[in-house]
């Protein structure tokens, strides 16, 4: 099967002032044509296939939102080459964008002071969306999700959660190939980022839409994504399963001890006694971390070992979460 | 069917204007207070210059030039520079880029349903109180249909300069200091502060040539004018279509060069 995405070492520069401290500094900057050149997105390839799942991930600044606003269209790279639904998208946005469908977790699309019917009605007429598709989405969207409330109010009285649950709603409304979410469930309650997540999948689902999504929260990763390509810096860490990337770090169990004492003191007595694992405390529940390299200690003998030197009360033992998994990359990187 | 994208945007426009009936009302109060302001200035004037006819008008054409310039340019200047502006310094302006629309004809069309509330909910209320408190000083016949053929074109002009100055944000990621100055320029070059016959020599023929006085100046003067010879209203027109459509290419000129500048804030 053809990619929808296909993109070949794409670069993007920015040139940004070089802005110097003080009053001083910002009155010389004024004539400063001191640049320096910001590499956002260095080399990033990737290709992926319609009615894919891809969470996009990587720490704040990591060239995410670059990338995606390349391959919308909205940046032209500085380098590389990439196609979107076999178009360039910088040379043809009006024509890629009739494609895609967009949401951005902190900005709305939506007509502010109109009730979401109306935004409905007005994407119906931009997109040029047929009667027939229309209702058709809106008769999906009711089997879905409960909408008949939210129609008729003004955008500006929703709660975020309903704005975010119209935002997505209106993004899908004229059947794009292809939909990027950008942190859609950034701010949002448990209930609510369970609706959207059943709401994305159940969309990808019927329609076969490819949706790029980059989120902070593990949570939509593992209820949505299959595929994970994860970035930093510019550069592209990782691109496959999320079931490979445990594997990874397959050797890797978290250990949680309750000791007698003081938890700090006893934190630290620990970390000395293993300084090749990260050891953590959890205040709340006063359980303490010891994260498990296998393939160095088995965890039976870490816990053998603690109990000679601690008093243990209770234990637990953890597989590693696919968040510790991502905190690991963003800190060290994949080896 | 293409036109049917634009009118939606226009009735969505009408819809969402009619949402806020309050500004509406303070609109109709500043103005007022701004024409008591006018009207005592050129009091002022014309006492201090002794004679009822000053730059061969009176104080009474003054007045209702003054009064109709005001009402024009309540649905003339919609603070797109301002919009464009915010949009682009929040990164919203990304969202109006991904929509299947040429971005300058999309914010227009959102804007047209602005132009035609104010229309009717400022100028033509303005224009009967005019026309009946100065029995009959405005002219009506066919000077209204050269009127609003101008009018139309008035506004193209001024919405690509206003895109025009808009698109220098992409370059500055400020606008309140660009767009005052623009303000400032076109508010007077245009004749929408003073008359033009009150200018100078020197500087009403320059002002003639320049695009500014398309905007206010040849529409009022055409709506003024009971009996305008045929030569006054096809310069008049001319200049304002060569405008109409010199701004359109050099705007959109301009817009198509500068997006490859576009950096785009926030996340």
């Amino acid at each position: 099967m053809a990619a929808i995405i296909e993109i070949k070492n794409i670069t993007k520069e920015f040139k940004v002032l070089n802005r110097r401290e003080g009053l001083k500094g910002s009155l010389k900057d004024l004539f400063s044509r001191n640049y320096k050149t910001v590499r956002a997105v260095d080399s990033v390839s990737m290709s992926i296939e319609q009615g894919e799942i891809v969470g996009y991930l990587g720490p704040n600044g990591a060239g995410k939102s670059t990338t995606i606003k390349m391959m919308t269209g909205v940046l032209e790279p500085t380098s590389g080459e990439i196609l979107v639904n076999g178009c360039v998208p910088y040379k043809n946005r009006t024509k890629n964008a009739q494609n895609i469908g967009v949401v951005f977790g902190q900005r709305s699309q939506l007509w502010w002071a109109l009730p979401l019917i109306e935004s409905f009605k007005l994407l119906k007429d931009i997109y040029q969306i047929p009667d027939a598709d229309y209702e058709g989405m809106l008769q999906l969207y009711r089997s879905l999700v409960d909408i008949e409330p939210l129609l008729h109010k003004p955008v500006r009285q929703m709660s975020l959660g309903q704005r975010t649950l119209s935002d997505i709603l209106a993004a899908f409304l004229h059947n794009p190939k292809i939909v990027f979410l950008d942190e859609p469930t950034i701010g949002l309650d448990v209930s609510m980022k369970a609706k959207i997540r059943t709401l994305i999948h159940a969309l990808n689902k019927e329609k076969k839409t490819t949706v790029i999504l980059t989120t902070h929260d593990m949570g939509d990763v593992d209820a949505l994504c299959r595929r994970i390509v994860i970035i930093d810096h510019g550069k592209m860490l990782y691109d496959n399963d999320i079931e490979h990337l445990k594997s990874f770090f397959g050797s890797y169990r978290t250990l949680k001890v309750r000791a007698d004492g003081e938890l700090a003191k006893q934190t630290e007595a620990i970390q000395k006694e293993f300084p090749e694992f990260s050891v953590s405390a959890d205040e709340e529940e006063e359980w303490i971390s010891v994260l498990v390299d296998e393939e160095k200690q088995k965890v039976l003998d870490v816990l053998a070992q603690l109990q000679k030197t601690h008093r243990i009360r209770d234990m637990q033992l953890e597989e590693i979460s696919t968040e510790e998994v991502i905190k690991k990359i963003y800190e060290e990187g994949v080896r | 069917m293409k036109a049917k994208r634009y009118l939606a945007l226009t009735r969505a426009g009408i819809i969402e204007e009619m949402q806020f009936r309050a500004s509406f009302l303070i609109m109709v109060v500043g103005n007022l207070l701004y024409l008591i302001v006018v009207y005592f200035l050129w009091k002022a004037i014309y006492a201090s210059a002794g004679t009822d006819v000053v730059s061969g008008m009176t104080f009474n054409d003054t007045m209702i030039y003054l009064v109709l310039a005001t009402a024009l340019f309540n649905f003339l200047d919609l603070y797109t520079v301002w919009q464009i502006g915010r949009d682009i310094q929040t990164g919203k302006i990304v969202l109006d880029l991904l929509k299947p629309m040429e971005y300058r004809k999309y914010l227009f069309w959102s804007y047209s349903g602005s132009f035609v509330t104010h229309f009717f909910l400022t100028f033509v209320p303005t224009f009967i109180v005019v026309a009946v408190v100065t029995h009959g000083a405005i002219p009506l016949g066919i000077n209204i249909l050269y009127f609003m053929i101008s009018v139309v074109m008035a506004i193209s002009i001024n919405y690509s300069i206003d895109f025009f100055v808009g698109t220098i944000c992409l370059y500055t990621e400020s606008i309140w200091g660009i767009n005052i100055m623009k303000q400032v320029i076109v508010l007077l070059l245009s004749g929408a502060t003073i008359p033009i016959a009150f200018f100078p020599e020197p500087l009403k023929s320059i002002v003639y040539y320049l695009p500014f006085q398309s905007i206010y100046n040849a529409p009022l003067s055409l709506l003024l004018d009971s009996s305008p010879s045929a030569e006054k209203v096809l310069t008049t027109l001319g200049m304002q279509l060569f405008w109409c459509v010199a701004m359109l290419i050099i705007s959109k000129v301009f817009w198509k060069a500068s997006l490859r500048q576009i950096t785009v804030n926030g996340g």
